[in-house]
Protein backbone atom coordinates (compact mmCIF):
# COMPACT_ATOMS: atom_id res chain seq x y z
CA UNK A 1 0.00 0.00 0.00
CA UNK A 2 2.86 2.26 1.04
CA UNK A 3 4.36 1.66 -2.76
CA UNK A 4 1.19 2.17 -4.71
CA UNK A 5 0.61 5.60 -2.34
CA UNK A 6 4.17 6.90 -3.20
CA UNK A 7 3.84 5.82 -7.26
CA UNK A 8 0.17 8.04 -6.95
CA UNK A 9 1.78 10.89 -5.44
CA UNK A 10 5.01 11.06 -7.38
CA UNK A 11 3.72 9.64 -10.62
CA UNK A 12 -0.24 10.07 -10.75
CA UNK A 13 -2.66 7.77 -9.44
CA UNK A 14 -3.63 6.24 -12.85
CA UNK A 15 -0.37 4.55 -13.42
CA UNK A 16 -0.06 3.43 -9.60
CA UNK A 17 -3.94 2.08 -10.21
CA UNK A 18 -3.01 0.53 -13.61
CA UNK A 19 0.11 -1.22 -11.89
CA UNK A 20 -1.52 -2.45 -8.93
CA UNK A 21 -4.69 -3.62 -10.55
CA UNK A 22 -2.68 -5.84 -13.14
CA UNK A 23 -0.60 -7.36 -9.53
CA UNK A 24 -3.94 -8.14 -8.76
CA UNK A 25 -4.96 -10.16 -11.27
CA UNK A 26 -1.53 -12.23 -11.37
CA UNK A 27 -2.11 -12.92 -7.60
CA UNK A 28 -5.98 -14.06 -8.47
CA UNK A 29 -4.00 -16.25 -11.04
CA UNK A 30 -1.99 -17.68 -8.60
CA UNK A 31 -4.44 -18.05 -5.65
CA UNK A 32 -6.51 -19.97 -8.42
CA UNK A 33 -3.45 -22.15 -9.76
CA UNK A 34 -1.79 -22.81 -5.90
CA UNK A 35 -5.47 -23.48 -4.29
CA UNK A 36 -7.75 -25.64 -6.22
CA UNK A 37 -5.08 -26.95 -8.62
CA UNK A 38 -2.25 -27.99 -6.75
CA UNK A 39 -3.29 -27.88 -3.04
CA UNK A 40 -6.54 -29.69 -4.00
CA UNK A 41 -4.97 -32.62 -5.33
CA UNK A 42 -2.52 -33.67 -2.46
CA UNK A 43 -3.78 -36.13 0.69
CA UNK A 44 -4.64 -34.52 3.99
CA UNK A 45 -1.13 -35.49 5.92
CA UNK A 46 1.40 -34.64 3.02
CA UNK A 47 -1.40 -31.61 2.53
CA UNK A 48 -0.65 -30.74 6.50
CA UNK A 49 3.03 -31.44 6.23
CA UNK A 50 3.24 -28.73 3.31
CA UNK A 51 1.08 -26.02 4.69
CA UNK A 52 2.82 -26.61 7.98
CA UNK A 53 6.47 -26.10 6.34
CA UNK A 54 4.80 -22.84 4.42
CA UNK A 55 3.45 -21.11 7.24
CA UNK A 56 6.66 -21.98 9.08
CA UNK A 57 8.82 -20.51 6.63
CA UNK A 58 7.26 -17.07 6.60
CA UNK A 59 5.92 -16.91 10.68
CA UNK A 60 9.39 -18.06 11.58
CA UNK A 61 10.80 -15.06 9.26
CA UNK A 62 7.72 -12.32 10.64
CA UNK A 63 8.55 -13.63 14.09
CA UNK A 64 12.72 -13.00 14.07
CA UNK A 65 12.70 -10.05 12.64
CA UNK A 66 9.89 -9.01 15.05
CA UNK A 67 12.33 -10.42 17.90
CA UNK A 68 15.16 -7.96 15.94
CA UNK A 69 12.68 -5.06 15.95
CA UNK A 70 12.09 -5.62 19.81
CA UNK A 71 15.50 -5.80 21.19
CA UNK A 72 16.44 -2.28 18.75
CA UNK A 73 18.73 -4.94 16.83
CA UNK A 74 17.02 -3.61 14.01
CA UNK A 75 15.25 -0.68 12.35
CA UNK A 76 11.44 -0.34 13.19
CA UNK A 77 8.90 -1.79 10.47
CA UNK A 78 7.42 1.31 9.09
CA UNK A 79 5.32 1.96 6.53
CA UNK A 80 6.11 5.61 6.57
CA UNK A 81 9.65 5.63 5.97
CA UNK A 82 8.93 2.70 2.87
CA UNK A 83 6.97 5.45 1.36
CA UNK A 84 9.47 8.22 1.65
CA UNK A 85 11.87 6.03 0.51
CA UNK A 86 9.72 4.88 -2.33
CA UNK A 87 9.07 8.73 -3.44
CA UNK A 88 12.33 9.51 -3.26
CA UNK A 89 13.64 6.87 -5.21
CA UNK A 90 10.38 7.95 -8.19
CA UNK A 91 11.75 10.94 -7.97
CA UNK A 92 15.43 10.70 -8.87
CA UNK A 93 13.67 8.42 -12.19
CA UNK A 94 12.90 11.06 -15.05
CA UNK A 95 9.01 10.27 -16.03
CA UNK A 96 8.59 9.87 -19.91
CA UNK A 97 7.82 12.69 -21.93
CA UNK A 98 4.94 11.06 -23.81
CA UNK A 99 2.92 7.54 -23.65
CA UNK A 100 2.65 5.97 -20.66
CA UNK A 101 4.56 5.61 -17.40
CA UNK A 102 5.55 1.80 -17.55
CA UNK A 103 8.29 2.45 -14.61
CA UNK A 104 5.51 4.08 -12.21
CA UNK A 105 3.57 0.70 -13.09
CA UNK A 106 5.96 -1.45 -12.77
CA UNK A 107 6.85 -0.29 -9.45
CA UNK A 108 3.59 -0.18 -8.01
CA UNK A 109 2.35 -3.87 -9.68
CA UNK A 110 5.59 -5.33 -8.10
CA UNK A 111 5.01 -3.97 -4.66
CA UNK A 112 1.29 -5.58 -4.50
CA UNK A 113 2.77 -8.64 -6.25
CA UNK A 114 5.11 -8.82 -3.46
CA UNK A 115 2.96 -8.29 -0.39
CA UNK A 116 0.20 -10.18 -1.53
CA UNK A 117 2.11 -12.87 -3.00
CA UNK A 118 2.66 -13.83 0.89
CA UNK A 119 -0.94 -13.30 1.60
CA UNK A 120 -2.16 -15.60 -1.12
CA UNK A 121 0.33 -18.29 -0.27
CA UNK A 122 -0.92 -18.03 3.33
CA UNK A 123 -4.76 -17.90 2.54
CA UNK A 124 -4.37 -20.69 0.44
CA UNK A 125 -2.37 -22.71 2.45
CA UNK A 126 -4.95 -22.27 5.66
CA UNK A 127 -7.76 -22.76 3.15
CA UNK A 128 -6.10 -26.05 2.13
CA UNK A 129 -7.48 -27.58 5.09
CA UNK A 130 -10.18 -29.72 6.63
CA UNK A 131 -12.88 -26.86 6.62
CA UNK A 132 -11.99 -25.91 3.07
CA UNK A 133 -11.34 -21.91 1.85
CA UNK A 134 -14.73 -20.63 3.12
CA UNK A 135 -13.03 -19.78 6.57
CA UNK A 136 -9.51 -18.90 5.40
CA UNK A 137 -11.14 -16.30 2.69
CA UNK A 138 -13.68 -15.42 5.51
CA UNK A 139 -10.87 -14.50 7.72
CA UNK A 140 -8.96 -12.88 5.36
CA UNK A 141 -11.70 -10.83 4.55
CA UNK A 142 -12.53 -9.60 7.96
CA UNK A 143 -9.08 -8.66 7.87
CA UNK A 144 -9.67 -6.32 5.23
CA UNK A 145 -12.51 -4.92 6.61
CA UNK A 146 -11.32 -4.37 10.10
CA UNK A 147 -8.30 -2.68 9.20
CA UNK A 148 -10.28 -0.30 6.66
CA UNK A 149 -12.59 0.07 9.88
CA UNK A 150 -9.60 1.16 12.01
CA UNK A 151 -8.22 3.20 9.63
CA UNK A 152 -11.64 5.30 9.23
CA UNK A 153 -12.50 5.22 13.27
CA UNK A 154 -9.11 5.84 14.44
CA UNK A 155 -7.91 8.27 11.78
CA UNK A 156 -4.31 8.11 13.59
CA UNK A 157 -1.21 8.74 10.85
CA UNK A 158 0.74 5.85 9.81
CA UNK A 159 3.49 6.44 12.00
CA UNK A 160 2.07 6.29 15.07
CA UNK A 161 0.42 2.62 14.74
CA UNK A 162 2.88 -0.08 16.24
CA UNK A 163 3.68 -2.25 13.16
CA UNK A 164 6.47 -4.06 14.69
CA UNK A 165 4.21 -5.27 17.50
CA UNK A 166 1.99 -5.89 15.45
CA UNK A 167 3.77 -8.31 12.40
CA UNK A 168 5.78 -9.71 15.95
CA UNK A 169 1.69 -10.78 16.55
CA UNK A 170 1.69 -12.09 13.15
CA UNK A 171 4.65 -14.02 13.84
CA UNK A 172 3.55 -16.27 16.27
CA UNK A 173 -0.04 -16.84 15.32
CA UNK A 174 1.50 -18.23 11.68
CA UNK A 175 4.87 -20.01 13.60
CA UNK A 176 1.95 -21.63 16.09
CA UNK A 177 -0.05 -22.58 12.72
CA UNK A 178 2.89 -24.16 11.18
CA UNK A 179 3.74 -26.19 14.15
CA UNK A 180 0.34 -27.53 14.63
CA UNK A 181 0.11 -28.51 11.29
CA UNK A 182 3.45 -29.82 10.46
CA UNK A 183 2.62 -32.35 13.56
CA UNK A 184 -0.42 -33.21 12.11
CA UNK A 185 1.14 -34.17 9.17
CA UNK A 186 3.51 -36.15 10.63
CA UNK A 187 0.80 -38.38 12.60
CA UNK A 188 0.90 -36.40 16.02
CA UNK A 189 -2.25 -36.11 17.97
CA UNK A 190 -2.04 -33.26 19.54
CA UNK A 191 -3.25 -32.47 23.68
CA UNK A 192 -6.03 -30.32 23.72
CA UNK A 193 -6.90 -30.93 20.10
CA UNK A 194 -7.63 -27.77 18.08
CA UNK A 195 -6.88 -25.95 21.08
CA UNK A 196 -3.12 -26.58 20.94
CA UNK A 197 -2.38 -23.46 19.15
CA UNK A 198 -3.19 -21.16 21.84
CA UNK A 199 -0.83 -22.97 24.30
CA UNK A 200 1.82 -23.30 21.07
CA UNK A 201 1.47 -19.65 20.49
CA UNK A 202 2.01 -18.76 24.21
CA UNK A 203 5.06 -20.76 24.33
CA UNK A 204 6.19 -19.06 21.26
CA UNK A 205 5.19 -15.92 23.25
CA UNK A 206 7.48 -16.74 26.15
CA UNK A 207 10.68 -18.11 24.49
CA UNK A 208 10.59 -15.14 22.24
CA UNK A 209 10.28 -12.53 25.02
CA UNK A 210 13.47 -14.16 26.82
CA UNK A 211 15.18 -13.70 23.03
CA UNK A 212 14.47 -10.25 23.11
CA UNK A 213 15.56 -9.21 27.03
CA UNK A 214 18.66 -11.92 25.88
CA UNK A 215 19.69 -9.30 23.19
CA UNK A 216 18.77 -6.40 24.10
CA UNK A 217 21.23 -7.01 27.09
CA UNK A 218 23.55 -7.77 24.45
CA UNK A 219 23.27 -4.67 22.60
CA UNK A 220 25.68 -1.99 22.13
CA UNK A 221 25.09 1.12 24.62
CA UNK B 1 12.33 -9.33 -8.50
CA UNK B 2 13.40 -13.46 -8.45
CA UNK B 3 16.16 -12.04 -5.55
CA UNK B 4 13.00 -10.56 -3.82
CA UNK B 5 10.82 -13.69 -4.70
CA UNK B 6 13.40 -15.89 -2.91
CA UNK B 7 14.24 -13.53 -0.12
CA UNK B 8 9.95 -13.54 0.73
CA UNK B 9 9.72 -17.70 0.61
CA UNK B 10 13.13 -18.64 2.35
CA UNK B 11 13.97 -15.47 4.10
CA UNK B 12 16.99 -13.32 5.03
CA UNK B 13 18.72 -16.15 6.54
CA UNK B 14 19.17 -19.59 5.20
CA UNK B 15 19.04 -20.81 8.58
CA UNK B 16 15.23 -20.77 8.89
CA UNK B 17 14.99 -22.89 5.84
CA UNK B 18 17.73 -25.30 6.59
CA UNK B 19 16.18 -25.44 10.22
CA UNK B 20 12.43 -26.38 9.17
CA UNK B 21 13.83 -28.50 6.89
CA UNK B 22 15.83 -30.55 9.84
CA UNK B 23 12.98 -30.74 11.98
CA UNK B 24 10.99 -31.77 9.09
CA UNK B 25 13.02 -34.82 8.32
CA UNK B 26 14.13 -35.66 12.47
CA UNK B 27 10.40 -35.74 12.53
CA UNK B 28 10.02 -38.25 9.74
CA UNK B 29 12.49 -40.99 11.13
CA UNK B 30 11.41 -40.12 15.14
CA UNK B 31 8.04 -41.56 13.54
CA UNK B 32 9.04 -44.74 12.02
CA UNK B 33 11.64 -45.03 14.77
CA UNK B 34 8.94 -45.15 17.42
CA UNK B 35 5.30 -44.29 15.92
CA UNK B 36 3.43 -45.11 19.85
CA UNK B 37 5.38 -42.03 21.68
CA UNK B 38 5.76 -39.92 18.89
CA UNK B 39 1.77 -40.09 18.51
CA UNK B 40 1.19 -38.73 21.66
CA UNK B 41 4.38 -36.29 22.56
CA UNK B 42 5.88 -35.52 18.56
CA UNK B 43 4.41 -32.23 18.71
CA UNK B 44 6.52 -30.69 21.70
CA UNK B 45 9.93 -32.26 19.58
CA UNK B 46 8.33 -30.48 17.11
CA UNK B 47 7.96 -27.50 18.98
CA UNK B 48 11.58 -27.50 20.42
CA UNK B 49 13.01 -27.96 16.77
CA UNK B 50 11.36 -24.71 15.84
CA UNK B 51 12.44 -23.26 19.14
CA UNK B 52 16.04 -23.72 18.03
CA UNK B 53 15.84 -23.23 14.52
CA UNK B 54 14.36 -19.40 15.45
CA UNK B 55 17.14 -19.23 18.32
CA UNK B 56 20.23 -19.97 16.43
CA UNK B 57 18.77 -17.64 13.21
CA UNK B 58 18.71 -14.71 15.38
CA UNK B 59 22.70 -15.62 16.40
CA UNK B 60 23.18 -15.26 12.73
Amino acid sequence: MAIVLAVAAERGRRDALIGAAGAIVLLALAGLLIGPLVLARIPLEPLQVVVGVALLLFGLEWLRKGILRLARRRAPSSSLAEYLEEREALHALAPPADGPDWAARVVAGKGVLLEGLEVVLIVAALGAGADGLAPALAGAALACVAVCAIAVVVRRPLARLPESQLKYLVGVVLSALGVFFLAEGLGVEWPGGDAAPVYIALVLVAASQLQVAALAREAPA
Amino acid sequence: MIAQLRKLVLGETRTLPIGVASTLLAGLALDAAGPGWWHRAGGFVVLAGVLVTLGVSLRR
